[in-house]
């Protein structure tokens, strides 16, 4: 039995040695340094897969991870192998097949987003459609969007009450949504001290989650109370896994990393709305390409009242909130 | 009469001006997502995002133009139980079972709230039940009911031919294909009502 067990053992070394054909300092490094692990993992857990540390292949991928570049400056292989290692881990650990993507901005799309204070009526369907979409923590019931019932006069979602929990719409009250409003120039991205968070070409404000150290300075600089941190592991029930995800967008979080709306980047590259936008039962989020003159929101910006929160700060936020 | 050295200070004060508010002037010019906006003018092609799928089967080609161009509406005759009306509507004696409910008993009508309640026949023709009519008389097909719903909501049929009223199905980009207007209203009771919300919102600080 225990010759079976060596045997098993050496025949997944090897096959884990097997994809890494690079040769070079670094890859050296790190296969020297994974081998000293697996042997470190076989005496701590007798070579009995999944034991303290998960099994050995978990362990091993883990390890690699912890040795990735920032996303901006991975190259396309590189991209792919991290890809790989997360959908394999996915895989070991909570036993769901997922597809992270990668996909780079579109040329000649800027994103931006229109909310209808008038015809917002606080269903909010938006938040529940975000909660599932992008596998938000479901233990600290994390949430990106927020809907405000506002007194009438009031300009700013500070004013307003968050915590409403009635039959809505309420006679004479409005609501209004926040949520981040991807800044073209963000207080966020400034505060960052790893260069975690970065615009993407397409306005985009992402978190690279692996390059975050937990700071929650960008989450103090953050006028729109825009970002959200893990205070805990991330708990979201296996079957309610969204399986589609991107690499800056809905993929699987861990505690002490900071995370935010990215305007759902797993659809919207695809082309598809936002789940919010998709889910608004009245119509009042609008999302388009702010540089194509025809779409849907360059018509709600030429043609309605449309006011940006905090404009005096010079944010620049890509965010408008508009009325009929 | 002024003397050389206070004329002196008009033109310092003059001039500092001039250069104060050119540098504002091309500073704000040259910055900002609203200049990037208003710089792009070049259209974009929607076509171009491979990933988007072609226009679902219910969808019919708008009878009305969008900023110079065509879209498709969600259909409405296939998504109307019992249609067509007209095998009823026949001047022929019918003999069915749930009479009431099958007669449209069920459809309690609360359209034109308090300032003017709608009939039956206000919308549809009492000739022909297939089509409705408008109030000059013009035969309106059930899957462009927007014509018949904008003569009276012009603001709205003109804000949703725009985009800024009602929602696109699913795609930002692709073939625009908007919802038609009684995707979302119920056109004999059309205001959204009261209900609970799906969850609630936590607040900014606990």
């Amino acid at each position: 039995m225990g010759f079976l067990k060596n045997k098993s053992c050496r025949q997944q070394i090897t096959d884990e040695h097997r994809p890494c054909q690079d040769s070079g300092r670094r890859e050296f490094l790190k296969k020297a340094v994974k081998a000293a692990a697996i042997g470190g993992t076989a005496v701590v857990t007798g070579c009995q897969a999944p034991g303290l540390l998960g099994s050995k292949e978990e362990f091993a991928l883990q390890f690699q991870e912890y040795f990735k570049a920032h996303y901006r400056l991975m190259t396309e292989k590189e991209r792919d192998a991290t890809i790989n290692r997360l959908e394999r881990l996915a895989k070991l650990q909570k036993n769901v097949d997922v597809q992270i993507s990668s996909k780079e901005a579109m040329p000649g799309v800027l994103f931006g987003y229109g909310f209808n204070v008038t015809r917002c009526e606080g269903y909010m369907e938006c938040v529940s459609a975000c909660v599932r979409e992008n596998n938000l923590d479901r233990k600290s019931n994390t949430q990106y969007i927020r809907i405000f019932e506002m007194e009438p006069g009031q300009m700013t979602p500070d004013a307003g009450k968050g915590k409403f929990f009635n039959e809505v719409p309420v006679d004479g009250r409005f609501y209004m949504g926040a949520q981040c409003n991807h800044c073209d120039n963000a207080p966020c991205i400034k505060a960052c001290p790893t260069k975690a968070t970065y615009k993407e070409p397409d306005g985009i404000v992402v978190v690279d989650y692996d390059w975050c150290i937990g700071c929650r300075y960008c989450m103090a600089a953050c006028p729109y109370y825009g970002r959200r941190f893990n205070w805990n592991e991330p708990v979201v029930p296996v079957k309610e896994i969204t399986k589609k995800q991107h690499y800056l967008g809905n993929r699987q979080r861990r505690r002490g990393q900071m995370e935010k709306c990215t305007f759902c980047v797993q659809r919207t590259r695809e082309g598809r709305l936002p789940a919010c936008a998709e889910a608004c039962p009245t119509g009042a989020r609008i999302f388009g390409n702010l540089l194509d003159p025809k779409s849907e929101i360059r018509f709600v910006l030429e043609n309605k009242k449309v006011f940006r929160w905090k404009e005096e700060l010079g944010t620049d936020p890509k965010f408008w909130y508009f009325i009929d | 009469m002024k003397t050389p050295k206070q004329k002196k200070y008009g033109l310092a004060t003059v001039l500092g001006l001039i250069v104060i508010l050119t540098g504002w002037n091309a500073y704000s010019e040259k910055s900002g997502v609203v200049q990037t906006i208003k710089n792009a003018a070049a259209p974009f092609d929607n076509g171009s995002v491979e990933s988007v799928p072609p226009a679902p089967e219910d969808t019919v080609l708008a009878q009305v133009r969008y900023q110079g161009g065509v879209f498709r509406v969600e259909t409405r005759k296939d998504k109307v139980k019992r249609f067509q009306c007209s095998q009823c509507h026949n001047n022929q004696p019918v003999a069915i079972a749930n009479a009431v409910e099958t007669a449209h008993g069920d459809i309690t009508l609360n359209h034109g709230y308090k300032v003017k309640q709608l009939a039956c026949f206000t919308c549809h023709d009492k000739d022909n039940r297939d089509v409705l009519i408008t109030e000059k008389g013009t035969k309106v097909d059930m899957d462009h009911s927007y014509q018949l719903c904008g003569q009276c909501h012009f603001r709205q049929k003109k804000d949703w031919i725009g985009g800024a009223h009602g929602k696109r199905v699913s795609w930002w980009a692709g073939e625009r294909v908007v919802k038609n207007c009684a995707s979302c209203h119920d056109p004999h009771a059309p205001r959204f009502e009261k209900r609970w919300p799906k969850t609630y919102s936590r607040p900014f600080t606990e």
